[in-house]
C-alpha cells in the first residue's frame, strides 16, 4: 500500500516535469496550424479548429529550411567524427607510447585549452579564418570545429586509453604489430564506449553552435540551422503561426533521429565509462 | 569501477587546475612557433568564363517584398547584360547587416561586391581606409552625378562611394477611420498634440505603437523631440564639441519622451518587441497611431500586412513645440540608406563593367518612380513633377508629399552625425530610459561622457 | 615491445594533428587577443596604438561590464542552486520508479539535443505577452500578465529558465546512469537495516554520486560562462544591456562599435575569469568529493 501511494508520488512529480518539456512543443504544434495571431490568442492551448497547412508551405519557401538542415548535418557529423580521430590518435600517442615526459607536458598543454572559453577567442580567430582565406566557406566553420573539440576529446580518451591494462599491447607486439596496428586493431576497438561519448557530446555541440556560423558565414546558402532559423526569424518576427511552422520544420527531423536512436545515444553517453 | 566517466570527467577538471599555474608559460614558449602554424594566402579567383557578383540586400520579410521584386528586376536585366554573369543574393535583416554582418566583414576584408549601407558615418568609414569602390567615374561615365538629390552622406573627400536608393523621412502615421469615429482631429499645435494623446489614451487605446527591442525605433521619436526642443540643427555640434547632449533643450526632449512613457503613450512592454511589431500593432488597429519612417507606406499598399487599411492611413508632421528652438516644421529627411561596392571590384574589368551596369539599371528615373508608387520610397534622384503626379495615386502618398511640401527645413537623423559608441550608449540609455532605470539627466551626462571620450581620438 | 612503442616518427604522426590545430586555435588566438587587447585597433584600419591597460582600466571601471560579470554569475549560481538540486531529484525519482522509466529517460533528454537558437526562439514565443504560453497560463491563476523579455526584472529569469529547460535533463541522463550503476546489494543492506527511502537516498545514493554530482556542476559552470547563443537569440543583451553576459558585452562593443583593441580586452578577461572560477571551484569543493570507493 504505502509503496503504491509512494511511487504514484514520484510519477505525479515527473508527469509535471514531463508536462513542462513536452508541452511546449505542443504549443508550437497548435500554433503552427492555426491562421494567425488572433486565432492562437484566443485559444492559446486547445487543437485548432480549422487546419492552416499555408503555414508549412509559406515557411518551406520562405526559411529554405532543407538546406540549412544538410548544412548543419553534415558539418556537425565531419567535425564530430574527424576530431575524434585526431583526438583518439594524439590519446594514443600520450598515453601508450614510451614518451613520458614529453606525453606529460602535451597532455598539461592541451588540458588548459578547456579552461579557454573559446567563444571569448572569437575575435581572434575571425582574423585567423580569413588569413588562411576560408571566410564564407564550410571550412570556416570545420576547421574551429574539429579544434575547439580536442581538449575535451583528448582528455576523456586519454583517461580512458590510460585505464586499459599494458598486457594488451604485450600480445600484440608478440603478434608482430606496430604502433598504428595496435592503435587501429587493439586501442580503438576498446576504446568504443568513450568514442561514443565523445562522438555524441561533440556532435550536439557543433550541432548547436551559433556563434562563429552567425559570424563566420554570410552566405544565405552556407548557413546552418541555427543561424538560418534566427534569420528566418528576423524576417517574419511577428507572425507566429508562421514562425511555428519554421520551428516544427527545424525540430522534426532531429526529433526522428532521436527516437531512433534514442538507446544508443542515452547508452552511448553514459556507457562511455559509468557501467565499465 | 575502475573506468568510471565520472572520475574520467573529475580528472580534466583536477588536471586543468593543476596546470593553470603553468599554463602562462606554456603559452609564450609557443609564441613563436604558432606564427609559423598561419599561412597568409591570398589569392585572387582564376577568371573563369561564368563569373559571380555577390549581393547583400535587407529586403527580407513580407513587409519588403515589393523593395525585393524591384530588385530582382534589375539582377535580372543586369545578368542579361554582362554574359557569364550570376548575382548571388544575400538577404539579411536591416539593423543585422548595418550593425554586425557588415562591421565584422569590413574588419575581415571579406566584403560582398554590391552591399546595403548606410552612407554617414558608415559608409564615410569604410571609404576612409579604402574598402570602398569609388564611383566617382562611374557616375561621369553614366551622366547621372548630378541627378541625385543628395550624394552627402556618401561623399568623402570630394569623392563619390554610394548611391541612396531612395529617400525618406520620419512622421506620424494615423489611423483615419478610428479618428473620424472619434471625432479626433490632427494636431496643429502642441497643445492638440497632447492632447490627442490623452485622449486616445482616455479612450482605452494605446496612442503610439511602441517596439523598442532595437532602440533606434524609439530614438526616432526623440530624436524627433530634440528637433523641437533644441533645434533641427543642433545634433551636428556633438562630434565637433559645440553642442552638449547636457544642453537644458536636449534633457527637456528626453524628460517629454520618458513622460509620455511614463503617461502609457507607447505600448506596454515596447522594450520586449521588435521592429516588426510597430507595424502590427498599428495594422491591428491597437495603437492609432505610429511613429515611423515614409518606407513604412509600402505595407500599407495590395499584398501589404496593412492591406485591409489602404486608404484609412494619413501622415503628419509633429506639431511645433512652446519655446522650441530653430525650425518647427523641420522632419527627419535623409538620402543615407543605399548600396556601395567593394574596393576590390575594380581589380576585376568585368566584374566593374557588371557592377556598372548595376548602377545604370537601378539608377534610373523609371526605377525611381516605380520605387515610389509600388513601395513608398521617396526618389533620391530628380524626377520630373509631372511624372510623378501623373503616376502617384495612392493617397497616403499623397499625403506625405504634402507635408513634405509644408516642410521648410530638414536634418539628417543623428545616428549619421556621432560616432558609433555614442551611438551604442545612447541606444542602451534610452531603453534604460523607457525602462524607468534612469533619469533624463543621468542620461544626458552619460552619452555627454562618451561623446567626449570619442571627440578626444 | 618497447622499440614498437617508442618510434619518434610514428609519435609525431599521431600527435601532430591534435597539437596543430590546439596551437592555432586554442594558443595562437590567445596571444593575439592579448597582443590586441593592449591596442586601439579598430578593426577596419591598416594602423593602430599601443595604449597600454587603458582598455582594461576602462573595463573594470564600466558598470555595464560589471553587469554583464553579474549576469555571468546568476548563470552559475542558477545552475549550481537551482538546477543542479533539481537534477539530483529527478534522478532520483526516476531510478525509483519502474514504469515508464523508459519513456522518462527519453523524453527528459530531447530538449538537448535541439538547437539552442530554435529553443531561444520557441521561449521567446512562450515568453510573448499577449499570445505566449506562459502568461496564459499564469492567467489561470489569475496572474496579469508579465513582460518576460521587455522587462529588466524579469528578462534575465526568463533566459535562466530557458537555459535550464534545455539542459536539466541532459545532466539528468548522467546522473540517472551513475545512480543505476550503484551496486543493488548496497541499497538492499540498507533497506533491511530499515533505512527509509529518504534515508537511503542521504545517506548512500547521494554520497555514491558526488563525484558525477560535482563534473555536472563543473559542466554548468563552464557553460555558464560560455553562454551567449541563448542570449543572442532571446534578449540581445536588451533591454539596456541588462541580460548582457560577458561574450555578449564583447560583441557589442568589438563589433558594433569598431574596437576591436577593447574587445580582445574583454576577450582576456574572460579567460581570467575563468581560470579563476574553475581554480576556487578545485580548491573549495572538488577536493572534498574527489573519489569515493565502492
Amino acid at each position: 500500500m504505502m509503496r503504491n501511494w509512494k511511487s504514484s508520488i514520484n510519477h505525479i512529480i515527473l508527469l509535471a516535469y514531463m508536462l513542462v518539456i513536452l508541452y511546449p512543443f505542443l504549443f508550437v504544434i497548435f500554433s503552427s496550424l492555426k491562421a494567425d495571431n488572433v486565432t492562437i490568442a484566443s485559444n492559446p492551448f486547445g487543437f485548432p479548429t480549422e487546419f492552416y497547412w499555408d503555414n508549412y508551405v509559406n515557411a518551406w519557401v520562405n526559411a529554405k529550411i532543407s538546406t540549412y538542415f544538410w548544412n548543419s548535418l553534415y558539418i556537425a557529423l565531419l567535425c564530430a567524427v574527424v576530431s575524434i580521430f585526431i583526438g583518439a590518435m594524439a590519446s594514443f600517442a600520450i598515453t601508450r607510447m614510451r614518451y613520458a615526459k614529453l606525453s606529460l607536458f602535451f597532455f598539461g598543454l592541451i588540458t588548459v585549452g578547456m579552461l579557454i572559453p573559446n567563444n571569448s577567442l572569437m575575435l581572434p580567430i575571425y582574423l585567423l579564418i580569413r588569413k588562411m582565406g576560408i571566410l564564407n566557406t564550410h571550412m570556416a566553420l570545420i576547421v574551429p570545429y574539429i579544434a575547439n573539440a580536442i581538449p575535451f576529446t583528448v582528455i576523456i580518451l586519454a583517461a580512458f586509453m590510460r585505464s586499459l591494462p599494458g598486457e594488451i599491447e604485450e600480445a600484440a607486439v608478440v603478434d608482430g604489430l606496430r604502433a598504428p596496428g595496435i592503435f587501429a586493431r587493439v586501442v580503438l576497438p576498446l576504446t568504443v564506449p568513450a568514442l561514443v561519448t565523445v562522438f555524441i557530446i561533440n556532435f550536439l555541440g557543433n550541432w548547436n553552435e551559433y556563434l562563429l556560423a552567425n559570424y563566420f558565414l554570410s552566405e544565405d546558402a552556407l548557413r546552418t540551422l541555427p543561424v538560418g532559423m534566427v534569420g528566418f526569424r528576423d524576417a517574419y518576427q511577428t507572425n507566429y503561426a508562421q514562425m511555428s511552422a519554421g520551428i516544427v520544420f527545424s525540430v522534426v527531423p532531429v526529433m526522428v533521429i532521436y527516437a531512433v536512436l534514442q538507446e544508443q545515444i542515452i547508452e552511448g553517453l553514459t556507457a562511455g565509462g559509468v557501467k565499465g | 569501477m575502475k573506468k568510471s566517466l565520472t572520475l574520467l570527467l573529475t580528472l580534466i577538471f583536477v588536471a586543468s587546475a593543476a596546470l593553470t599555474g603553468c599554463g602562462s608559460n606554456n603559452t609564450e614558449t609557443q609564441a613563436n612557433g604558432s606564427d609559423k602554424g598561419t599561412e597568409t594566402k591570398t589569392e585572387e579567383p582564376k577568371k573563369a568564363e561564368p563569373f559571380e557578383l555577390k549581393l547583400r540586400h535587407t529586403q527580407v520579410g513580407d513587409a519588403k517584398k515589393n523593395r525585393f521584386a524591384i530588385l530582382e528586376e534589375v539582377v535580372k536585366t543586369t545578368q542579361g547584360e554582362n554574359e557569364g554573369l550570376t548575382i548571388k543574393l544575400d538577404g539579411v535583416e536591416s539593423d543585422i547587416n548595418r550593425k554586425e554582418k557588415l562591421r565584422g566583414e569590413m574588419a575581415a576584408g571579406d566584403i560582398p561586391d554590391i552591399f546595403d549601407v548606410f552612407g554617414s558615418p558608415d559608409a564615410k568609414l569604410y571609404a576612409g581606409q579604402g574598402k570602398m569602390l569609388d564611383l566617382t567615374p562611374i557616375l561621369d561615365e553614366l551622366g547621372i552625378k548630378d541627378k541625385f538629390t543628395g550624394l552627402g552622406p556618401f561623399t568623402l573627400d570630394g569623392k563619390v562611394y554610394g548611391l541612396p536608393i531612395g529617400a525618406s523621412a520620419e512622421g506620424v502615421f494615423y489611423n483615419k477611420e478610428y479618428f473620424t469615429a472619434k471625432g479626433f482631429k490632427v494636431p496643429t499645435t502642441w497643445a492638440e498634440w497632447e492632447k490627442l494623446l490623452a485622449d486616445v489614451k482616455a479612450d482605452g487605446k494605446t496612442p503610439l505603437a511602441g517596439a523598442s527591442k532595437a532602440a533606434w525605433v524609439p530614438l526616432m521619436v526623440t530624436n524627433q523631440l530634440w528637433s523641437r526642443t533644441a533645434g533641427p540643427e543642433f545634433a551636428k555640434g556633438f562630434a565637433t564639441g559645440d553642442a552638449k547632449w547636457t544642453d537644458p533643450t536636449m534633457v527637456k526632449a528626453f524628460a517629454k519622451h520618458k513622460e509620455w512613457v511614463d503617461k502609457g503613450y507607447f505600448k506596454k512592454g515596447e522594450l520586449g518587441f521588435e521592429y516588426a511589431e510597430l507595424q502590427t500593432q498599428f495594422v491591428s488597429g491597437e495603437a492609432a497611431m505610429m511613429f515611423d519612417g515614409t518606407w513604412q507606406s509600402s505595407i500599407f499598399k495590395a499584398g501589404g500586412i496593412g492591406e485591409k487599411m489602404i486608404g484609412k492611413v494619413g501622415f503628419f508632421n509633429v506639431p511645433a513645440i512652446d519655446g522650441g528652438q530653430g525650425d518647427q516644421t523641420a522632419m527627419m529627411q535623409d538620402t543615407n540608406n543605399g548600396y556601395g561596392f567593394s574596393a576590390k571590384v575594380a581589380e576585376d574589368p568585368r566584374k566593374l563593367a557588371a557592377v556598372k551596369s548595376f548602377i545604370k539599371n537601378l539608377y534610373t528615373e523609371d526605377m525611381q518612380i516605380r520605387g515610389l508608387v509600388e513601395d513608398g520610397v521617396l526618389p533620391a534622384m530628380l524626377v520630373d513633377k509631372a511624372k510623378i503626379d501623373a503616376n502617384v495615386t495612392d493617397p497616403l502618398m499623397k499625403e506625405i508629399a504634402t507635408v513634405l511640401a509644408g516642410t521648410t527645413s530638414s536634418f539628417p537623423a543623428f545616428d549619421a552625425l556621432v560616432q558609433a559608441d555614442v551611438n551604442t550608449t545612447l541606444s542602451i540609455e534610452i531603453q534604460k530610459l523607457i525602462g524607468g532605470q534612469t533619469t533624463p539627466e543621468k542620461l544626458a551626462e552619460a552619452v555627454q561622457k562618451v561623446q567626449d571620450e570619442a571627440n578626444g581620438q | 615491445m618497447n622499440k614498437a612503442l617508442r618510434n619518434p616518427i610514428t609519435y609525431a604522426l599521431f600527435l601532430l594533428p591534435a597539437l596543430i590545430l590546439f596551437v592555432m586555435f586554442f594558443i595562437y588566438p590567445t596571444i593575439t587577443a592579448v597582443y590586441y587587447s593592449f591596442t586601439n585597433w579598430d578593426g577596419v584600419s591598416s594602423t593602430m596604438k599601443f595604449i597600454g591597460f587603458k582598455n582594461y582600466t576602462k573595463a573594470l571601471g564600466d558598470e555595464a561590464f560589471w553587469k554583464s560579470v553579474l549576469n555571468n554569475g546568476y548563470f552559475i549560481f542558477f545552475s549550481c542552486f537551482i538546477q543542479v538540486p533539481l537534477i539530483i531529484l529527478f534522478s532520483l525519482l526516476i531510478a525509483n520508479v519502474k514504469k515508464l522509466r523508459g519513456f522518462y529517460k527519453t523524453a527528459v533528454f530531447m530538449p538537448s539535443v535541439m538547437s539552442t537558437a530554435v529553443i531561444g526562439i520557441l521561449w521567446s514565443f512562450i515568453y510573448q505577452p499577449e499570445i505566449g504560453l506562459m502568461n496564459q497560463v499564469l492567467g489561470i491563476f489569475g496572474i496579469d500578465p508579465i513582460y518576460w523579455l521587455s522587462e529588466q526584472k524579469y528578462a534575465m529569469w526568463a533566459i535562466l529558465i530557458t537555459n535550464a529547460w534545455q539542459w536539466t535533463g541532459f545532466y539528468v541522463v548522467m546522473v540517472l546512469a551513475a545512480i543505476l550503476a550503484i551496486p543493488k546489494d548496497l541499497e538492499e543492506a540498507a533497506s533491511i537495516d530499515g533505512a527509509t527511502g529518504v534515508q537511503r537516498a542521504f545517506k548512500i545514493t547521494l554520497p555514491l554520486i558526488m563525484p558525477i554530482v560535482s563534473v555536472v556542476i563543473m559542466l554548468s559552470i563552464a557553460g555558464a560562462m560560455k553562454a551567449a547563443d541563448i542570449v543572442l537569440v532571446m534578449t540581445k543583451g536588451g533591454p539596456a544591456g541588462s541580460t548582457d553576459v560577458m561574450a555578449t558585452y564583447m560583441i557589442r562593443y568589438a563589433i558594433t562599435n569598431f574596437k576591436y583593441g577593447f574587445g580582445n580586452t574583454i576577450a582576456v578577461l574572460i579567460f581570467i575569469f575563468t581560470a579563476i572560477i574553475t581554480l576556487v571551484y578545485q580548491l573549495v569543493l572538488a577536493r572534498r568529493s574527489e573519489r569515493i570507493e565502492y
